[in-house]
């Protein structure tokens, strides 16, 4: 009796999925566009219709401004562009998207993934460029990819830069505003204020995700401070021990950065370091744990496959021009952190509002 | 203590017991003059002890990254597997949306009607929907082609090794080092080196939940067949069957119990890494968890996170499908039909369900049936944030129980094992796995931490700290939460063991826990522990709990009835039962569910440096922060993590069997 069922059985859902399998195609064409407009749609649906001339407008649906835009018919092989996972690298990339889709006519595939993993998907051409690269972390990569192997190929600034640093909360400062400077810190009661069970009878200094660059422990060293370095471990981790000192108004001492989402809602404030020396740069250089100054600015960058040029040159100069500056970048950023747009949405905006600024790029 | 059943005296001869004594005063001196010899010669690791295989790791990850393209293992290998791989995630995705909704809901109420009955297709099509009333469904079909694929995967590879491992008991003390070091090897170790080979996206995310989920296939299905009573094959032999006609006819079939056990833990283990798989770029609902703790959007996560978690209890209770022994009472009010007939009906109404489903356009999860219910987590969190860390009478609340355990226990524990010169805590624990089970285990000890000393070195602290080192930071805390973890677990155990309704209450909660993804978590821990060791050991504990409490369960259920009455008849009060029948005899059971919570700690180790435990689960997460400098520590930590799980896996799983084998004999 077992095996005469399982036939039946297993012939009915055979046929089940055959007949949901075939009946595919037929209403893949009508699907709606809203249904596949998500973000992540790449198996299906690029089949659909034939490339419109390049020279149209954008086309806007400017009656709801809030709602991603139709996109434009795009035909030919797809752009793969890497969002990492912060809100910057994302409006950039959607920004380009845009324009790719509706000035060339060339799909855009938007893959959101790890910081890390995204250069190996730029060796091996399964993502065609990133927009976003924050040079600090990741001078290794450059030196094997970009500089060592050259599959990588450097696609210029993108005009913002960023800066990490050291950052205490700014009721610290008010309270004591010897804080504000590193020397500050040399007094260890006052360095004992972010004291933790960790850190002990040291101030704790703390440091978030072990992939971002990191010199603190040197700097702590090289000038004699009475601090503990820490490793949260993650960003989340992070983030969330700064909504921990804000409830306590308990201190905290840590590597932050700007531009970040988190510094529109709390009010951080940077604690001077030494400004950067002839020694420091030297030591930068030479690696030899000797680094005893600011962190140097990260102008941000570009990258992109070396085999996009060839794959489609139309884009590859796009992207090679594309440029926005750090007010036109915050501001996009805005649209996503502060109004709690997509990015999809708040790069489409910006693209509809700045034609000019991005027509410039096409050339 | 007084005599319990298991260990009633038997006769052994006044020569064997002589023998013994001799034997344990042989090593007592043995011992003593080793930790004595340990102390004299140098505290630390000596640096020529280094093998040097950080610059191997790194040197090999280089050169696959520069060779890529042309090394023939690219061509041949990994590049055609990663086309397969892609291939089937894409076609099971693509699948899976046009069956749309209400299919995939009926076909999972079909499935789980035919291997367990009406109740395992109702719980099945529940969880499945429930995945689109709190998770976007679309996201939730690609993480469940992703898993789908790999659940196959790993069977199709688990079985046939489970097979090869009952047949030869060398082959099977092999593998299991593999599958230990698969089971405890950080995945992050890993993840960078399967970009390289696999590529991005599915391949690579398949590739790494197979390898994590494979162990419990291959464990349990050896497990079974070497269960199968060897009368039940020697008949099929003497009837003059052939070697595989056994297999396939007697032996498979009888195991087949723990090999459903087998797939139920790979579905489990499987949708333990979807987020972590997440970060290769799958798109899925692991991403949704990540893009929220990014955010620290605790809610959002939990509720992608409990997406995760319907999706496997669907896949879990539709695959394995037990049949319950009576029928549920609710259903006996159903008409009675024939098998046959009511497989017509299931078979029908999922086909009549999937062509409805496109007749009528049902393309999206209809919105009007989604709760958004990341509001209401939220609340709790914000009510235990303001309630649970601070003001709590008597304990004082978390952050207060953090402090003591960081500065009262984790750090004299660390210091301790830190002061210690290096050979002393080698032979300590030889020491103490020959008193556990004999030479045999010590030396197995001794060759595992002699390993960690050859790990080598990393820059930090403003020197060089050698993996030893944090290999204690590490021990330090693994100890400790796995205390903790039995203490909280044990008494639930038991409890949830002698009592159906709390093992009922328990379920549900032990099962979110053990597949929530433990990034989900995260934020909560941090926030209540604040970062460090003491939220790295909380991390490990909550992880580490459910299994402990399952099987001690388990084990106090299996204890056989008779005993039980018979203490009972005698005149021995509940207590008395369950403290001198009762808990002695389930005590192996209780014993493997401390090994299990064990492997579970050491399996978190990698969350918890995610939260500030630092140490060696720190060292393995940076050969993913930064591959081209820092694979080979990653791999140098991973291995630690590893040979130190595999020393306290051995230790405790001697005690779960041999002081009574050998009284035996």
């Amino acid at each position: 009796m077992f095996r005469g069922k399982r036939r039946i059985f297993a012939a009915g859902l055979l046929l089940a999925t055959f007949a949901t399998a075939c009946g595919d195609d037929a209403d893949s064409t009508v699907a709606p566009a809203s249904t596949t407009a998500g973000a992540t749609d790449s198996t299906e649906g690029s089949d659909t219709t034939e490339a419109g001339s390049d020279t149209t407008e954008a086309v806007a649906d400017t009656t709801e401004p809030s709602a991603p835009s139709e996109a434009c018919p795009t035909s030919g092989e797809a752009i793969t562009l890497a969002v990492n996972p912060w809100t910057g690298s994302a409006v950039n990339a959607y920004v380009a998207k845009s324009i790719i889709e509706c000035e060339l006519g060339t799909p855009v595939e938007i893959i959101e993934i790890d910081e890390n993993a995204t250069w190996v998907g730029l060796d091996d051409g399964s993502i065609d460029a990133v927009l976003e690269i924050w040079p600090s972390g990741h001078a290794a990569d450059f030196d094997t990819y970009i500089a060592g192997k050259g599959s990588v190929v450097d696609l210029g600034p993108l005009g913002p830069s960023a800066k990490i640093g050291w950052y205490v909360p700014k009721f610290v400062v008010d309270a004591h505003p010897e804080l504000a400077t590193w020397e500050g810190f040399q007094n260890p009661e006052l360095a004992k204020l972010f004291a933790t069970a960790e850190s002990g009878d040291l101030g704790q200094f703390t440091m978030g995700d072990p992939s971002y660059v990191t010199y603190d422990e040197q700097i702590i060293a090289n000038l004699g401070l009475p601090l503990k370095y820490v490793v949260a471990g993650s960003e989340a981790a992070l983030l969330t021990a700064i909504d921990q000192s804000i409830a306590d108004q308990k201190p905290i001492l840590m590597q932050f950065w700007q531009p970040h989402w988190k510094q529109l809602e709390v009010e951080l404030v940077e604690v001077k370091l030494p400004d950067i020396s002839p020694a420091c740069e030297a030591a930068l250089a030479s690696q030899d744990g000797t680094y005893a100054c600011d962190y140097p600015v990260d102008e941000l960058y570009k990258a992109a496959n070396a085999g996009l040029e060839e794959k489609n040159a139309a884009a590859f100069n796009l992207l090679k021009n594309l440029q926005l500056t750090t007010e036109q970048q915050s501001e996009i950023a805005g649209y996503v952190d502060r109004d709690g747009m997509s990015a999809a949405e708040a790069g489409q905006k910006w693209v509809d509002a700045n034609a000019a600024v991005w027509q410039a790029w096409l050339s | 203590m007084a005599v319990s059943v298991e260990t009633l005296p038997t006769l052994v001869s006044d020569e064997v017991l002589i023998a013994r004594r001799r034997e344990r005063r042989i090593g007592f001196v043995v011992f003593t003059g080793l930790a004595v010899l340990a102390f004299v010669v140098p505290h630390e690791v000596p640096s020529w002890m280094d093998t040097g295989i950080q610059r191997w790791a790194q040197d090999r990850y280089r050169w696959s990254i520069l060779n890529r393209e042309s090394a023939l293992i690219f061509r041949w290998f990994f590049n055609p597997v990663t086309d397969a791989l892609n291939w089937s995630v894409e076609h099971a995705e693509s699948w899976l949306l046009a069956l749309r909704w209400p299919g995939v809901v009926a076909v999972t109420a079909a499935v789980g009607w035919r291997t367990g009955g009406v109740r395992a297709a109702i719980i099945g099509a529940a969880a499945m929907g429930g995945v689109g009333v709190i998770a976007d469904w679309d996201l939730a079909m690609r993480t469940l082609a992703i898993m789908l694929v790999a659940v196959l995967i790993a069977l199709l590879l688990g079985v046939p090794l489970g097979i090869l491992a009952a047949q030869s008991d060398r082959f099977e003390r092999v593998l299991r080092v593999v599958l230990d070091t698969a089971q405890v090897m950080p995945v992050f170790v890993y993840f960078s080196p399967l970009q390289v080979a696999f590529a991005l996206k599915f391949a690579p995310a398949v590739m790494a939940t197979v390898i994590y989920a494979l162990p419990p296939a291959v464990r349990l299905t050896n497990l079974g067949l070497r269960q199968v009573p060897v009368v039940a094959t020697e008949v099929a032999e003497s009837f003059g069957s052939t070697k595989l006609q056994r297999l396939f006819k007697v032996q498979l079939p009888m195991a087949r119990r723990s090999i459903l056990l087998g797939l139920n833990q790979v579905i489990m283990m499987a949708f333990a890494i979807v987020v972590l798989a997440a970060l290769l770029g799958t798109g899925d609902l692991g991403q949704e968890v990540l893009k929220a703790i990014q955010k620290t959007e605790v809610g959002t996560a939990f509720a992608a996170g409990m997406g995760v978690v319907l999706l496997a209890v669907a896949l879990d209770r539709v695959t394995t499908g037990e049949r319950p022994a009576h029928r549920l009472r609710l259903l006996n009010w159903l008409p009675r039909v024939p098998f046959r007939v009511a497989g017509a009906i299931a078979v029908g109404g999922a086909v009549a369900t999937v062509i409805a489903a496109r007749v009528f356009e049902w393309q999206q999860f209809p919105s009007w049936l989604t709760i958004d219910i990341a509001p209401t987590i939220d609340g709790w969190f914000d009510w235990a944030k303001n309630n649970v860390r601070k003001g709590v009478p008597v304990i004082g609340g978390t952050q207060a129980i953090s402090d003591f355990l960081t500065t009262w226990v984790l750090d004299p524990l660390r210091d301790f094992l830190w002061w210690l010169p290096w050979l002393v805590v080698v032979v300590g624990l030889a020491f103490v796995g020959w008193l556990s089970k004999g030479w045999r285990l010590a030396l197995t000890v001794t060759v595992c931490m002699v390993l960690i000393g050859t790990m080598g070195s990393i820059p930090g602290g403003g020197g060089r700290v050698t993996l030893w080192d944090l290999a204690m930071d590490t021990l330090s805390q693994v100890l400790v939460a796995i205390v903790l973890s039995v203490l909280i677990a044990l008494p639930l155990g038991i409890l949830a063991g002698r009592s159906d309704l709390v093992e009922r209450l328990l379920r549900p909660f032990l099962d979110i826990a053990q597949v929530l993804p433990q990034f989900v978590y995260l934020i909560p821990v941090v926030f209540l522990f604040s970062i460090g060791r003491a939220a790295g050991v909380a991390a490990c504990v909550v992880y580490a709990v459910p299994p402990c409490i399952r099987l001690t369960a388990l084990g106090m259920r299996e204890v056989a009835m008779p005993p039980r009455e018979a203490a009972i008849s005698f005149g021995a009060t509940g207590r008395q039962e369950m403290r001198f029948v009762q808990l002695p005899l389930a005590r192996k059971a209780i014993l493997l569910g401390i090994n299990q919570t064990l492997m579970m700690v050491l399996a978190t180790v990698i969350i918890a440096a995610l939260v500030g435990a630092g140490s060696l689960g720190l060292v393995a997460y940076e050969a993913t922060a930064k591959p081209n400098v820092k694979l080979g520590q990653g791999v140098a930590g991973g291995l630690s993590i590893v040979l130190l799980a595999i020393m306290l896996d051995r230790i405790t799983q001697a005690w779960g069997t041999s002081p009574d084998t050998d009284r035996r004999t």
